[in-house]
């Protein structure tokens, strides 16, 4: 278990991370969504210990905290944090990076191996890392941490530079993790993949993590909460207000409105459906909020 | 802590830099071996020419001044009383060098230079070998004691010792006798600075891969010792490179024996005439043994005021400095002499001509009877101490990052 308590940080005078309070518990994936330099990777570091926030605690495993050297030790056996990828040895091959973080974390050596074809890291995981792309390199920093084993594992921009087909490869390990037990705390800018895997995804602004699901009624459930509308007018959308002046409507940056129509009958979506037809806005889809809405809605503004 | 070792040796070796030292010490052993070892001209040389030369120019003396007592002069006299003798031990030495016989020509030549000796310092009619009067040596009579009596010794030694004697033993030209003179010349410095080189980044190229190191479950006090040890590691395996140099001595000249005398000089209790000191003979394996435990002390003082400077400073280049002034920082207060007034066997800095240290040469130049391994030992092991203490204090602060 990983508790966040009551952390600060500020930089500058600014708050980066505000009052954070969240426990995370084992078999747990967490998503954690915001544009850079909005404190993502700072709650991650204060996780490690690398920053230390001017106000708080971080407790793992109900009483661990770094109140000393020899703790911090403790909780870096239990916790981890994704390496990046600019930071890998070139002169070294994928294969010993992988050696190292079993050594260290003296984990059990056949996780390698397993690691490497879950990966599809056979061709080139003995040749230098000066020599991978950045998906290579990027698949080897993720297998580093996979290969420490740790019950509790951080992943900062996991998925940055790989193809959708090792990043299906590696939704897929991180799944298995998942059940194996492990907390995985995961940022990452592809949205749609982290609603796919995450049991939790929280948002950052103002350095305050807020769940989606306590600020969105109709994320992630399985039912018809949102219609959305692309490139609806300013005049339709007034019209929509006086016409059923009890929805909300939310328009974002992107250009789409969300109608929330949550509770709604098989009726009250028919007349929605036929108010659009009417007013030549064809261009709806039923469904429920999605990340992607969250984010335009959180960082890119709306109405 | 064994698998942060093996990461750390590993990456010590792989190092460039330290690739590049090995090398130019590889290249340095080699150029020794290849063209200064042979050009090496050794002040106190076997020469039977020159010793004939001395023989025949006293003997003619001796033959003028016997046969005709009516041209007696007072100096003369003083050539009469002491020529005899003197040409004695020529003689024995020419006869000796010409039968081949070793042991014959170590006796006489020890005596010949304790009689020499004794009739050269402080006299106004007769000079050591010339090579000791080098252009700007003032002491170039004090150098000529020491390196007679060092002879006597030396020669002494080979007398009653057992090991195989031949003239690149007499010049001190087998392998471990070049070791023995170089370490009482450039070699401790070579070493030191490599290990100044070798150490530099141990702590600071962690930054270069932050992400990779800063969580691995080791402390920091762990980390920096590992670095040490893997430092001290590498510093000690510049002997390899080095040995490929002796080993080509070795093959040309004699590789010696670990029996061979080494003459130690020592002021003790009972002071020897010209109130100076004299020398005991130790076993040559003896000699670099100490000189071994001596230079790996020094390394450690090295490498722990090198980590703590990067802990503390966190720049190469302040590394750099702070070794070269532990190495260098003699130069700017020695004197000739001052050991008589000052302990100068407390001051650290004191300790780095290691060679010269054991083999009593810098009591003999400081005029001090303090300089010596136990009290090197002490004074290093105590620095040492002391720096390791503050690093252990820096890295268990809570807030203290290493990377």
């Amino acid at each position: 278990m990983l508790e966040l308590k009551n952390i600060n940080v500020q930089f500058s005078g600014r708050n980066i991370l505000k009052d954070i309070n969240e426990t995370f518990y084992p078999g747990e994936i967490i998503g954690l969504v915001a544009p850079n330099g909005t404190g993502k990777s700072t709650l991650m570091n204060v996780i490690m210990n690398y920053v230390k926030p001017s106000k708080g605690t971080v407790v793992v495993n109900e009483n661990l905290q770094y109140t000393s050297k020899k703790n911090e030790v403790k909780i870096h056996q239990i916790v981890s944090m994704m390496p990046d990828q600019s930071d890998l040895y070139n002169h070294l091959s994928g294969i010993e990076h992988l050696r190292i973080y079993c050594s260290m974390w003296h984990s059990d050596p056949s996780l390698i191996e397993s690691t490497i074809n879950a990966l599809n890291m056979e061709s080139y995981v003995k040749k230098k890392t000066g020599t991978y792309s950045l998906g290579m390199r990027q698949r080897l920093c993720f297998a580093m941490q996979i290969v420490s084993n740790t019950p509790i594992m951080l992943m900062d921009e996991v998925m940055n530079g790989l193809d959708p087909n090792n990043v299906d490869i590696i939704s897929k390990i991180l799944l298995k993790k998942k059940e194996e037990g492990k907390i995985i705390i995961v940022a990452s800018h592809l949205l749609e993949n982290l609603e796919s895997i995450s049991d939790r995804i929280f948002l950052f602004k103002h350095g305050q993590l807020i769940n989606v699901s306590d600020v969105s009624s109709g994320f992630g459930k399985n039912e018809i909460t949102t219609v959305r509308v692309r490139e609806m007018a300013d005049e339709v959308n007034n019209k929509f207000l006086n016409e059923f002046p009890e929805t909300n409507i939310q328009s974002l940056a992107n250009g789409i409105s969300l109608i929330d129509v949550t509770d709604f009958n098989v009726e009250q979506l028919a007349e929605i459906v036929v108010f659009l037809k009417e007013n030549n806005q064809t261009d709806f889809s039923f469904g429920n909020v999605t990340l992607n809405d969250m984010y335009s809605m959180y960082y890119l503004g709306g109405k | 802590m064994w698998a942060y070792f093996k990461f750390e040796l590993t990456q010590f070796i792989r190092n460039k830099k330290n690739i590049a030292v090995y090398v130019i010490l590889l290249f340095l052993a080699c150029f020794y071996a290849f063209e200064m070892a042979p050009s090496y001209k050794p002040i106190e040389r076997v020469d039977a020419r020159e010793i004939e030369s001395r023989y025949l120019v006293r003997e003619a003396f001796l033959s003028e001044f016997r046969d005709n007592p009516d041209r007696f002069s007072g100096m003369a006299g003083f050539g009469l009383a002491i020529y005899p003798e003197w040409n004695r031990l020529e003689k024995d030495r020419l006869d000796a060098l010409n039968t081949g016989d070793y042991i014959k020509y170590s006796e006489a030549t020890s005596g010949w230079y304790v009689y020499s000796n004794n009739f050269t310092y402080n006299s106004d009619f007769f000079s050591y070998s010339p090579g000791y009067y080098s252009h700007g040596n003032l002491y170039a009579e004090d150098d000529g004691y020491y390196g007679y009596l060092y002879s006597a010794s030396r020669y002494k030694g080979y007398a009653e010792g057992k090991s195989e004697l031949s003239l690149n033993v007499f010049e001190e030209r087998t392998a471990l006798q070049t070791v023995q003179r170089l370490l009482e010349s450039y070699l401790p410095l070579i070493l030191m600075i490599g290990c100044i080189f070798l150490t530099v980044d141990i702590v600071l190229k962690d930054r270069l891969n932050p992400t990779i190191l800063k969580g691995f479950p080791i402390s920091d006090w762990k980390k920096v010792v590992v670095k040490g040890f893997v430092a001290l590691i590498g510093s000690i395996g510049m002997v390899l490179p080095l040995s490929i140099g002796l080993i080509f001595i070795g093959i040309n000249y004699g590789f010696g024996d670990f029996n061979l005398p080494v003459p130690i000089y020592t002021l003790g209790e009972d002071v020897a005439i010209f109130l100076k000191g004299d020398f005991v003979n130790i076993p040559m394996g003896h000699y670099l043994l100490e000189n071994f435990m001596l230079i790996a002390l020094i390394f450690i003082f090295l490498i722990s005021l090198i980590l703590l400077s990067s802990m503390v400073i966190k720049n190469e280049f302040a590394n750099l400095v702070v070794g070269a002034v532990f190495i260098t920082n003699e130069v700017f207060y020695f004197k000739r002499g001052i050991g008589y007034w000052h302990e100068v066997e407390l001051y650290p800095t004191n300790y780095v001509q290691v060679g010269q240290i054991l083999s009593g040469y810098r009591n003999y130049i400081y005029g001090s009877s303090q300089l010596i391994l136990n009290n090197g030992l002490i004074v290093m092991g105590i620095s040492s101490l002391v720096l390791v203490v503050f690093i252990f204090i820096i890295s268990k602060i809570k807030r203290y990052k290493l990377i």
